[in-house]
């Protein structure tokens, strides 16, 4: 018998370990599918569309994991890992010191750095130019990375320096909005001071900083507030999990981790990373509307047959399960064919560094690509549960259909 | 088949006594908006297991609709929808209309239920094949047991000694487009047989094949049907295939008269 060698399998499958039904008539149909050329042109689009916004969803989201950790890993380099912030106390001194003290017998505190913080301006060719004055104690602290000299002084940022031609040696003077009264009225507050070294810039502070001696920047600013810069042998992680043990330590004082104090960063590159998730996951949303027309057009196609299985037995759940399947497998070329390309392509971008900038002017000279576990499984999760509910409206569609009115031509 | 044929579920239930069919007061009416159609209006029927009887009438007396509420396809009025019932058919009025098959009432099935009942103690023959084209003579065959989940080997080898029997084992992987009108009748009647049903119906099952090809179709469904004690239910405009039937009832405008 001419059929004999095709008998002993069964869509390709040995008899034994046979499909369950609801898989054999998606196969099926999905094989059938491929012989009418409007259902094939649809599934074409949709399969499409899906790898097209799947492949874009993952290389953007990677272009942005990649960007946004350089951009944090730059600027947390130099972040305080905590701040303890002074309480309302006569005794200012004091209370830096007992507090510095009880921080510093917190097991894994590396240093404690006492500064106090203000606004002011520089004059630099009689020009006043606005920064954030920090006074430091004794040592700059840790947000003041790379710093050229030990000495007590002026520290500027390199890139300041570099724009205003300001060396070790020159003496710049440091202005207080604060005022002292003299027989001719109301002065501002100067002191000049000597450059001593630079340090690291750092993008994304809030401003220009500068770092002046404790005891100058308290000339400047009176009795502004102290706080305390803390370090931690754990990295940040570990300051965000020591952050209780270390107020209990300061009962009366504010305690701030990292994450606190870069609050706003945090929440600007989530937000940019949402709205470009939303807006390139429109182009899956609409690949996933081509898979409902799709399906639909499936099951108007096969409407007799649908109400014949209908009449051979077959329950409208069983039906709704082999549609889903349908619908999954006429998804899933385009889903497993994005995902090969998105992160195919990631690497290739990220490994040729193929999308290059200045690095002058940015802080990269390329576009880092970076795909994430969690990015990876937020594009296939939304995709699959767009895919699921258009294969779950073809379902739908099917066994809704009454037997007797599918089957009437 | 023949050989290994396993009883009936009605009789290994041991509800051999229990008749095949029994209606009684049952009606369906096609309700449009405002309007409504009784197409059946208060049948009785009683026919007991092994019987062949055949329902002929004029076209839109109901013949399909009854059918169709034999096979589960469709559901009988509920008790009191109003529907006015032949008085001629010895019930009284307000009665509750009975619908069982083997002892079993179809009006308290589920979809799920009905379709699982549909799979397993029902064979259909329509008139138009209704074979799926997507699958070859030996796959649609092969179709209730698959739905039933039974054993796909003893699935297969049941199938292709049907179409054997009917003298289409040179056609098994033919799909239905490469078969003649009489060949997909005879591929659909092994469909309807493959799991043994108690009860068998059909839809005017030669009325869309040349005269030969109808009688060896109806040949093939009798001597099947009867090699079973299966029951059997026609529909036929046919007079001669009706009258080759145990018994006969005619329906006119949804009245059902026992001719013979």
């Amino acid at each position: 018998m001419p059929s004999d060698g095709r008998r002993r399998l069964f869509l390709g499958l040995p008899l034994v370990g046979v499909p369950s039904f609801p898989w054999l008539l998606a196969l099926r149909y999905l094989r059938s599918a491929r012989r009418d050329a409007y259902i094939r042109f649809l599934s074409t689009v949709a399969a499409c569309g899906i790898a097209v916004g799947v492949a874009a969803l993952i290389l953007v989201l990677a272009a942005l994991s990649g960007l946004h950790d350089k951009l944090l890993a730059q600027i947390l380099a130099a972040v305080p890992h905590l701040e303890v912030s002074s309480p309302a106390v006569a005794d200012r001194d004091e209370w830096a010191r007992a507090a510095s003290e009880a921080v510093r017998g917190v097991e894994g505190v590396e240093s404690v750095h006492r500064i106090v913080r203000g606004q002011g301006w520089v004059m630099v060719d009689d020009l006043p130019l606005p920064v954030i004055i920090v006074g430091y104690d004794d040592l700059l602290p840790r947000s003041f990375p790379e710093a050229t000299s030990r000495q007590p002084g002026l520290y500027l940022p390199q890139a300041l320096a570099r724009r205003w031609g300001v060396f070790p040696g020159d003496v710049l003077t440091v202005i207080s909005p604060r005022s002292t009264l003299t027989p001719l009225g109301p002065a501002p507050r100067t002191r000049p001071l000597e450059v001593v070294g630079t340090f690291r810039s750092q993008a994304a502070q809030g401003g220009d900083r500068i770092a002046i001696p404790l005891s100058d920047a308290r000339r400047l600013f009176g009795r502004s507030a102290d706080v305390l810069e803390v370090s931690v042998t754990e990295g940040l992680d570990g300051a965000v999990a020591m952050a209780p043990e270390i107020a209990a330590v300061v009962p009366s004082a504010e305690v701030s981790t990292w994450r606190e104090l870069n609050r706003s960063l945090y929440f600007v590159l989530r937000l940019e990373k949402v709205l470009l998730f939303l807006a390139v996951g429109l182009v899956v949303l609409v690949a996933t509307l081509a898979l409902v027309v799709d399906l639909a057009l499936v099951v108007t196609s096969k409407r007799a047959e649908i109400g014949a299985l209908g009449a051979l037995g077959t329950s409208p759940r069983r039906l709704r399960h082999a549609f889903l399947l349908l619908g999954a497998l006429l998804a899933a070329v385009g889903l497993v064919a994005g995902t090969a390309l998105g992160i195919t392509g990631a690497w290739a971008m990220d490994h040729f560094r193929l999308l290059s900038v200045p690095g002058q002017v940015m802080f990269v000279d390329h576009i880092p690509f970076q795909v994430t576990a969690r990015d990876l499984t937020l594009v296939l999760g939304s995709t699959l549960a767009l895919v699921l509910f258009a294969a779950w409206n073809g379902a739908r569609r099917a066994s809704a259909l009454e037997p007797v009115e599918a089957m009437r031509r | 088949m023949t050989e290994e044929r396993t009883p009936n579920p009605a009789e290994a239930s041991g509800e051999s006594k229990a008749p095949a069919l029994r209606l009684r007061r049952v009606t369906k009416t096609f309700r449009d908006g405002e309007r409504s159609v009784a197409v059946l209006r208060g049948v009785d029927l009683t026919l007991q297991a092994g019987e062949t009887a055949a329902i002929v009438g004029p076209s839109g007396s109901g013949k399909s609709t009854l059918l169709h509420l034999l096979g589960g396809l469709d559901r009988p009025d509920p008790e009191g929808s109003g529907t006015e019932v032949n008085q001629g058919t010895g019930g009284s009025r307000g009665e509750a209309p009975v619908f069982e098959i083997f002892g079993r009432s179809l009006l308290d099935l589920d979809d799920e239920e009905l379709a699982d009942f549909r799979n397993r103690q029902l064979g259909f023959v329509f008139q138009f094949h209704q074979l799926l084209p997507d699958f070859d003579a030996l796959e649609n065959v092969m179709m209730p047991g698959r739905i039933a989940g039974l054993d796909a080997q003893k699935v297969h080898s049941d199938a292709r000694r049907l179409l054997s029997e009917v003298g289409l084992e040179h056609r098994l992987d033919h799909f239905p487009s490469e078969l003649s009108g009489g060949e997909r009748q005879r591929v659909a009647l092994c469909r309807a047989l493959l799991l043994d049903p108690p009860l068998v119906l059909a839809d005017e099952p030669t009325g869309n094949l040349d005269p030969a090809s109808g009688e060896q179709v109806f040949a093939r469904l009798t001597e099947l049907v009867e090699r079973r004690g299966a029951t059997l239910v026609l529909v036929t405009h046919n007079p001669e295939l009706a009258d080759r039937c145990g018994r006969i009832f005619s329906l006119d405008q949804g009245v059902l008269t026992h001719n013979r």
